[in-house]
């Protein structure tokens, strides 16, 4: 009787272990995949100089386009400018969306002209990487994407889909490993189907 | 430079750790006593290494050295020098180089306090600490190393410390907590090394008695400090979630609580044996099962930790080798256990061994309540969750017994006792448990009898414990360790207290407010004075002047809504005017279109006596392990016989001599 009553605490622990083994593999995954490879979100949006000019999905769809999220507080964001700017010269497209601090409702109104005097000197000295920006005003788009922080970017392909998501700032090491196979596989598809 | 110090002290740790785990624990079983006496400088050196590979970790932060990937991910070169440090523990590898460097100075301690143990035992206990110490330097090592660069191109500035964990409740909490934790590895050692030696007696519990408690008592106060920590930094007044990371550490509470009872039936009376030594192993089973529940991110919590399915399967391995290897051995060398030990159905020992089960029985349920959405999920059942509402209704029909067996059994004496004896204690008991429920009655105008059933039972614990205090005549010369059991008692009864009446009693309220307006809330006016724009030191924030009205009394609180720039989070700072009757909280929430606010206001009666109670209990825990008895068996050989009812004469004979 006593050898089976002992036995008991073992047996308990290995059926748990056998649950926590299951559970190990099947949650992560599922909220890993959420992330990337979905269509990038709709959206109505004027550009960050122009408040005139609106943006939609199609803005950034059509090419590989890289889409940064980013502001003129935001610190790391000025050291992947130049590099950024670089990658603008090799022919990447990338499409700005302007993420301002001050944009919460809770702190009150933003300065639209001095936001726009910042950017512009921000841009003059760091080197421009953007074809144009997009005004994210109440950050619906940033609340769709995901966005946690900026910088963070997105590798959206013609059709529309994100591919890769990169939270932080971009540089060569970055770029060549996560972006740049993307990239290439598509230019190899694209050769295949014309032959 | 500095980090590859860090790194290499690490990995020098790893090796002295499989050392200590294999050489030492030969020693004891062939007597080689060149092989025994390696234990403890490897013991000491591993602490020396681990503390320098911690030491480097924080220079990192406090030099905000970037190039270090951790760094760079948790902290920010505007974060205050306190945080910088404090960020040492704000994420996965740090909080485990941290877990692994508390384990090495539970280690070195036990290595310089038990000098008087024989040296074989001693011996036995370091090696099953060292291979505890194995397996989660090899997961920091190989999985989380926190010295991992990020060259060439390294960040300029890095991505800051969550806000959430900017806080003084938050410097402190994870390694109260991990001591706790970490502290139970000690009792589960001399358990393990029990049952390797065959010396299933006493001794080893006697000996693990003040090691269990000095854990019992960190894991208490960081329990307490969490609650505490989290009402009043996430805004939502809460003390309590039945998070699963909350139930990670509430199961070795539980575990450790029962284990520090029975400890003391074992010592004192060769009673409980095998159930002893399983609450031991269980005790920090339960703790590594809270790393792994939190590290593997299997479960849903709102505290947010690196979910990586890797890292899960290292610690489950780890637990299979840990847990499984020890409960096995368990089953081998239990069953050979026998007890001499007699005892009546009316004796102390069975009024502590049903609280013990008592302790069990909530343990269990909490281990089922967390994992059952898991397994649930697992057999295609779908996904459910379990929250606060099963976990209350369970509370509220637990603590009854226990409350009721909880105030008698200090009276009763061991072995066998007539209820007639006690009957004039009892009969006093329920009259200041009576009359407690009425003045709660007639001040609060407590309308529920759930509440009021636990008040009665609180103000019985209570009052079942001063009696002892009151009718005591000689109260000078009561012992330390009874004075920490009438404080931890105490302690119990004002949590429950103060639970029972919170949960009764809040008021709750969410308002739009402008500036000028005000509400009313119970007795109080709550007047919305001002709200301003200021700047931290890497937040900006919106800070709120309240008003508090009362009658004629007046004060002010401040409430703040904090913007933290790097990773763009926004935190409520709540403002709290705390006293032992009632705390007022106001918390700020968004400003609306109109230039209103919304502004979440309480009113919480008797909040403070929760964490009051828990820091009772500590101090109880303190007490009992500052008892001189202790200080006698660092001192004395001559004690360190196993101690059964038989020879029980002797030993004293043997105190009488010390003393």
């Amino acid at each position: 009787m006593k050898s089976i009553r002992v036995i008991i605490p073992i047996v308990s622990f290995l059926a748990v272990s056998i649950f926590l083994y299951k559970g190990l593999f099947s949650d992560p995954t599922d909220i890993k995949n959420a992330n990337v490879e979905r269509q990038f979100p709709d959206f109505n949006l004027p550009d960050l100089m122009d408040e005139n000019l609106f943006y939609q999905k199609d803005s950034v769809k059509g090419d590989y386009t890289l889409v940064n999220v980013w502001g003129t507080w935001c610190v790391t964001c000025r050291v992947e400018l130049p590099y950024m700017t670089r990658l603008r010269q090799e022919g990447v497209r990338i499409v700005g969306v302007y993420y301002d601090n001050a944009a919460d409702a809770a702190f009150g109104e933003v300065n639209v002209e001095q936001t726009r005097l910042e950017v512009k000197q921000m841009l003059a000295q760091l080197g421009n990487p953007f074809q144009f920006n997009i005004y994210d005003v109440k950050r619906d788009l940033s609340l769709d994407l995901g966005v946690t922080g900026a910088p963070e970017s997105f590798l959206v392909n013609p059709e529309g889909v994100i591919i890769a998501h990169r939270r932080g700032a971009i540089d060569e090491r970055v770029w060549q490993k996560e972006f740049q196979p993307l990239l290439n596989s598509y230019s190899n598809q694209a050769k295949s189907q014309s032959n | 430079m500095i980090p590859e110090i860090g790194h290499f002290s690490l990995l020098i740790a790893f090796v002295f750790s499989i050392c200590l785990a294999i050489f030492p624990m030969i020693g004891a079983q062939k007597r080689i006593a060149d092989l025994i006496a390696l234990g403890k400088p490897l013991v000491h050196a591993n602490f020396v290494l681990l503390s320098v590979s911690l030491f480097c970790l924080a220079w990192s932060f406090y030099h905000n050295d970037f190039s270090v990937y951790y760094v760079a991910m948790n902290s920010n070169s505007e974060l205050p020098w306190y945080y910088r440090l404090s960020a040492v523990w704000g994420a996965h590898e740090g909080s485990l180089l941290l877990w692994v460097w508390i384990l090495a100075l539970w280690t070195s301690a036990v290595a310089i306090f038990s000098r008087t143990l024989d040296d074989d035992d001693v011996a036995r206990v370091l090696a099953v600490m060292g291979f505890i110490s194995i397996g989660f330097l090899a997961f920091v090592i190989f999985t989380s190393n926190p010295f991992e660069r990020t060259f060439p191109n390294f960040p300029i500035d890095g991505r800051d410390l969550n806000p959430l964990l900017q806080d003084i409740g938050l410097i402190i909490h994870p390694p109260m907590l991990y001591m706790g934790y970490v502290g139970f590895s000690v009792a589960f050692a001399f358990a393990v090394a029990a049952l390797i030696s065959g010396k299933l007696d006493a001794t080893w519990a006697r000996w693990s008695r003040p090691w269990t408690l000095a854990a019992w008592i960190f894991l208490t106060a960081g329990i307490t400090l969490g609650s505490w920590w989290a009402y009043y930094e996430l805004g939502w007044g809460g003390w309590w979630f039945w998070d699963p990371v909350e139930n990670a550490s509430f199961m070795p509470w539980l575990a450790g609580t029962a284990l520090i009872h029975s400890l003391a039936v074992t010592e004192k009376r060769g009673a409980f044996k095998s159930w002893t030594v399983l609450l031991a192993i269980s005790a920090f089973s339960l703790s590594l099962l809270g790393t792994f529940l939190v590290r593997s991110g299997i479960l849903v919590s709102v505290h947010a930790f690196a979910s990586d399915p890797t890292r899960g399967l290292f610690i489950l391995i780890y637990l299979l080798l840990v847990i499984g290897g020890a409960l096995t051995l368990y089953a081998i060398r239990a069953s050979n256990v026998v007890s001499t030990h007699r005892y009546k159905l009316f004796s102390r020992e069975v009024f502590l061994f049903s609280n013990n089960i008592l302790l069990v029985v909530a343990l269990v349920v909490v281990l089922l309540g967390t994992l059952l959405p898991l397994v649930h999920k697992e057999i295609g059942l779908g996904s459910i969750s379990i929250g606060a509402p099963f976990f209350d209704r369970i509370a509220a029909l637990w603590y009854l017994p226990f409350c009721l067996l909880l105030g008698v059994a200090p009276f009763v004496r061991w072995k066998q006792d007539k209820l007639s004896r006690l009957t004039g204690k009892l009969v006093s008991g329920l009259v200041i448990a009576l009359l407690t429920g009425l003045t709660f009655y007639l001040a609060l105008e407590i309308d529920s009898v759930v509440t009021m059933t636990a008040v009665v039972l609180a103000g019985w614990v209570a009052g079942l414990t001063l009696l002892e205090l009151v009718k005591n005549k000689q109260i000078l010369k009561i012992s330390l360790s009874h004075w920490g059991m009438i404080f931890g008692h105490l302690g119990f009864a004002a949590l429950v207290l103060g639970i029972a009446v919170t949960q009764w009693g809040t008021v709750e309220q969410d308002v739009r407010m402008k500036v000028g307006e005000q509400v009313v809330l119970n007795d109080y006016t709550f007047k919305l004075e001002a709200v301003d724009f200021v700047k931290g030191p890497n937040y900006s924030a919106y800070h709120a002047k309240f008003d508090i009205a009362q009658g004629d009394k007046q004060f002010d609180l401040q409430a703040e809504k904090r913007y933290y720039n790097v990773q763009s989070n926004v935190m409520t700072e709540a403002g709290i005017d705390a006293s032992l009757a009632r705390d007022l909280y106001v918390a700020l929430g968004e400003q609306l279109q109109d230039g209103a606010w919304a502004v979440r206001v309480y009113v919480k009666p008797f909040v403070r006596w929760i964490w009051l109670g828990g820091l009772l209990m500590s101090i109880g825990g303190l007490l009992c392990i500052a008892d001189k008895r202790y200080r006698k068996i660092l001192s004395a050989k001559a004690l360190n016989k196993p101690v059964g009812s038989q020879d029980e004469t002797q030993v004293k004979a043997a105190q009488e001599v010390q003393a």
